[in-house]
């Protein structure tokens, strides 16, 4: 009998221990599944080009260099995708757009190629500057000239694949000019505009965050104002930041007028994050406030130093770490935040941000081509993948801050 | 001496200065929960007041109407605050015992290296931001949501759906939840473990019946926590969630509509009723939030007594 | 032989609780003063009431008076920071500030305000000399005082309170964290700095009072039960407590 109720014991703690082994399983599966996701569908499209480009593509017309416009170059070195010109030594390939359609991209460009030597044939200031193809642009259309003077046409405007325009350009004899677009698709505005968002939000948010942290900390007694000054920070944590926004289209809008802006903007999104960011920063300098002894306070006290200047010559200083934490946690905020920044920022990938104009973050930027009509999952991912490696970074230094600030006064 | 009356009477000014200043800041740190609420809340109800420029609505139809078109003037958020519940209770559901148990398998249960290991997991998990849940949720989630819906020979709309957006507030509250319960568990007083023990049970006995127990009130306190957080969850959600106009939306394979979806559809809008009735969804928002944590906290208070 | 402090029916209330109960002492000029006692007696209560390290504790009330030099220093007029310059103290823990030693020994002038270099350096040299740590740091004095040894970093935090040019040094229990050797420079120092300061100090060692101080008071139960010169309270001592409380009775 005993035997018996033994074993039933035993078979139902295994059961037990299994379910938690189950559970947290699942939470690795979960992680697991996120990563993979991500980095398959984004994985191929990081490299640099994507940090310098441009989101929206450009117009390019321009003209073959006159040297370079008869330049025959029979290479045969290249091993690019897609249809090679040995002739011209560029190499295109049947892709499709970020929006779904057909392009001719250029996968290949000899530096000896005529299309690595073209000059600027748009009215403006840059009129007659060299330009220069590079990989990832696509082909709307070539002017060229056969050996007999005939002029022709080629490229995407005749609805051409890769190989036929490859094929009609072996015939020709001269290029002239070429119409192609800049590939697009960077994310270069999103980050200046994110890098933007993170200076106005700190500079805004580490003054008050840590001047109210030393109040709550250092002066306040256990009177009821104090209490519900407290009591407002720590509510201010459980506000959904989707109406943080609203706060910001309706009390920080005017502030923003102020000194010019006409619309929502960078400023704008960069002012609600600071007020997201108050408790974020406000708690880890209480934090690092509270591992400071009570007995360096009190020697500088004894020493006849005012409170202030304990607390700004001995106790702050003592702090840097818990406020660098802070810090270090609100870019993370800022860099992953969207719900409030879709309010006071708008939604336009703009690829010149100044800090009065409307701009994306990256994760905004996420949001903007996801909500549309066709999203964009590979760009998503690519962006996802660039968000979690700085969260990510952000995350581990902190780690080692909490590990060394854990012996600084032991 | 080093004394010198002057810089005395200076560094005195200084400090009552400075003293000036933090309790300023301090104030204007905890003043803006107040200007966010009352400012949120004079834009909100205007909508309802008589004299509102594009057309009062009717604040009984705004609360228990049935259906959201903009196009026919129906501003019903009835239904809305009914799916939020729903998704983000269900989500809880799902979410509170695998966290609990993963908190218990992370501070008891796992040997020493996979606890940390875990541990990293967790945390990983609460630093994606949510725009990435919701690049993963409308990439992966959607997929499983129609894969199980063709084995029930259901259609979906893309896989949008209230299971959808149940799947993704459950793996977004996971983390929170699971990071309370860890400080909770950790918390137990070991002696309790002890007589347990001494009374003879097994540790895994002693683990579910001893410690999980001890800790519930710290386990509740992340509950709510994870509540708060699913309700008021917006980007990841709204990828999601569909675009459901009437409802409460009760089939898991059909598409829903939350408060915070609501907000933020639509948004082209920058003046008139559409822009200022967003305002009056958030003020619901809130009231959701703020008035499921005072009812919970107090569940939690009778409970704690027990 | 005149008095520095006058103390007149010190109450001190910690909320409720009364810490301090009816003390009245004088404490004299250029003399080691010691309070002995069980923990929690009140001594450590009462060196603090002497430079108003108690206004930072919560709900800590003080009835009664203290005359400083012939200076009321609970009055309102009084100013606690120039109270502080003139009353230095040293903490049980050594508790030097993180940052170096000069840095260190520079900083309560500094707060007052100096910042000529010269006058600064000679500071920091008539300090360390003082606090006899001056041959050990002399080379180093801009490396950090946390590299210090527990008893340096004593002498150290002693030298950074006579860098003030006080007129009282306070010591709480300054040894107690301290190793027999480090321990026995502090005493060898104090004993050198009573020519120009007045001394007073916590201890939890009777050996150490005996050893160091001329006048001795023994603490129960926030009351003074005996105060005189320290030979008599331990050779003679006219209660029955300070007697039962030195033999090893109870403490």
């Amino acid at each position: 009998m005993r035997e018996k109720m033994k074993a039933k014991m035993q078979a139902k703690d295994t059961f037990n221990n299994a379910l938690t082994y189950i559970s947290a399983g699942l939470g690795v599966l979960i992680l697991g599944s996120i990563l993979v996701f991500v980095l398959s569908k984004g994985l191929k499209g990081l490299n640099f080009d994507l940090i310098k480009s441009n989101y929206w593509s450009e117009n390019y017309l321009a003209t073959v260099e006159e040297s370079y416009q008869t330049n025959e170059l029979n290479d045969e070195h290249s091993s690019a995708q897609g249809y090679y010109s040995t002739k011209w030594g560029i190499a295109i390939d049947d892709t499709l757009s970020a929006k779904g359609e057909k392009q001719l991209e250029v996968t290949y460009v000899s530096p000896n190629s005529p299309f690595a030597h073209l000059l600027n044939a748009t009215a403006g200031e840059n009129f007659e500057k060299p330009l220069k193809m590079h990989t990832g642009y696509t082909i709307e259309k070539i002017d060229y000239m056969t050996a007999d003077g005939t002029i022709g046409l080629a490229g995407k405007i005749l609805a051409q694949d890769a190989k036929t325009t490859i094929e009609t350009l072996d015939k020709a004899s001269t290029i002239t000019s070429v119409y192609f677009k800049s590939a697009g698709g960077g994310i270069r505005g999103s980050l200046i505009a994110t890098f933007y968002l993170i200076v106005i939000s700190l500079t805004i948010s580490l003054p008050i965050g840590i001047a109210s942290a030393i109040y709550l900390k250092e002066y306040a007694g256990p009177t009821k104002i104090n209490s519900l000054i407290r009591q407002g920070i720590e509510t201010l944590t459980g506000v959904p930041s989707i109406v943080y926004g609203l706060m910001g289209i309706t009390v920080l809008f005017p502030v923003t007028q102020l000194v010019g802006a006409t619309t929502t903007s960078i400023l704008l999104g960069g002012l609600t994050m600071a007020v997201i960011l108050l408790p974020t920063i406000i708690r880890s300098t209480e934090e690092a406030l509270l591992v400071v002894p009570k007995s360096l306070r009190d020697a500088s006290l004894s020493l006849g130093a005012t409170q202030s200047q304990t607390i700004f010559k001995v106790v702050l200083p003592c702090c840097i770490n818990g406020i660098l934490t802070g810090v270090l946690l609100g870019i993370g905020r800022v860099i992953g935040e969207s719900a409030a920044l879709i309010y006071t920022m708008g939604t336009f990938i703009n690829d010149n941000p100044t800090i009065l104009s409307q701009g994306t973050s990256l994760a905004l930027m996420i949001w903007s081509f996801m909500s549309g009509e066709n999203p964009n999952f590979e760009l998503a991912s690519t962006i996802s993948i660039i968000i979690l490696a700085i969260v990510l970074v952000l995350n581990i230094i902190v780690k080692l801050i909490g590990k060394r600030f854990a012996k600084q006064f032991v | 001496m080093l004394i010198n009356a002057e810089k005395v009477k200076r560094n005195k000014a200084i400090d009552k200065a400075a003293r000036m200043f933090f309790l300023a800041m301090a104030l204007l740190s905890s003043s803006f929960i107040v200007i966010l609420v009352l400012f949120i809340f004079m834009k909100g109800i205007s909508p309802f007041l008589p004299n509102y420029q594009y057309g009062t609505v009717n604040l009984i139809d705004f609360l228990f109407g049935m259906t959201y078109r903009q196009d026919q003037k129906l501003y019903g958020v009835g239904f809305i605050v009914i799916n939020t519940l729903i998704s983000s209770f269900a989500a809880l559901l799902i979410s509170l015992p695998i966290s609990v148990l993963t908190a218990l398998f992370i501070v008891k249960i796992a040997p020493k290296q996979l606890s940390g290991l875990m541990q990293a997991v967790v945390e990983l998990l609460a630093s994606i931001p949510s725009i990435v849940y919701g690049v993963f949720a409308a990439g992966v989630l959607t997929d499983f949501v129609k894969w199980l819906a063709s084995l029930f020979n259901v259609t979906t709309a893309g896989g949008s759906s209230l299971l959808a957006v149940i799947l993704l507030l459950a793996i977004m509250i996971f983390p929170t939840i699971t990071s309370m319960a860890i400080t909770a568990i950790g918390a137990v007083d070991r002696d309790l473990e002890h007589a347990s023990l001494a009374l003879g049970a097994t540790e895994t006995q002693t683990n579910f019946k001893v410690v999980l127990i001890s800790a519930k009130s710290g386990i509740f306190a992340g509950a709510i926590l994870g509540l708060g957080r699913a309700f008021g969850e917006a980007t990841a959600v709204s990828m999601v969630a569909g675009n459901k106009l009437y409802g409460p939306t009760f089939s898991l394979f059909d598409i829903t509509k939350t408060l915070t979806s609501t907000m933020l559809a639509g948004l082209k809008e920058t003046t008139g009723l559409d822009y200022d009735i967003r305002f009056s969804v958030g003020i619901v928002l809130l009231v959701v939030i703020f008035g499921s944590n005072w009812l919970l906290n107090l569940v939690k208070q009778k409970v704690g007594n027990m | 032989m005149k008095a520095y402090f006058k103390v007149r029916d010190l109450d001190l209330y910690y909320g409720e609780k009364q810490a301090l109960n009816k003390v009245n002492m004088d404490i004299y000029r250029n003399k080691v003063t010691a309070f002995i006692g069980p923990s929690g007696c009140g001594k450590s209560t009462f060196i603090r009431c002497l430079n108003r390290m108690n206004d930072l504790i919560e709900g800590c009330r003080v009835e009664g008076e203290i005359m400083a030099n012939g200076e009321d220093i609970y009055s309102s007029k009084t100013d606690v920071v120039n109270l502080r310059t003139r009353v230095g103290m040293v903490f049980q823990k050594p508790n030097p500030f993180p940052m170096s030693i000069y840095d260190n020994i520079a900083y309560g002038p500094r707060c007052q305000g100096l910042k000529d270099k010269k006058k600064l350096n000679e500071i920091v040299e008539r300090s360390l000399k003082q606090a006899a740590l001056w041959d050990e740091v002399h080379d180093r004095l801009h490396e950090s005082a946390m590299a210090l040894s527990g008893g340096q970093q004593q002498r150290l935090c002693i030298a950074r309170a006579i860098a003030m040019e006080p007129e009282v040094i306070l010591m709480d229990e300054p040894t107690s964290a301290l190793d027999p050797i480090a321990t026995s420079k502090i005493e060898e120092l104090v004993d050198e700095l009573k020519k120009d300061y007045t001394i007073v100090i916590v201890t939890h060692s009777m050996q150490q009072a005996s050893r160091i101080s001329d006048y001795t008071a023994f603490f129960l139960l926030g009351e003074v039960i005996e105060y005189d010169l320290t030979s008599t309270v331990f050779k003679n001592p006219s209660d029955k407590r300070t007697e039962d409380y030195i033999t090893g009775r109870f403490g």
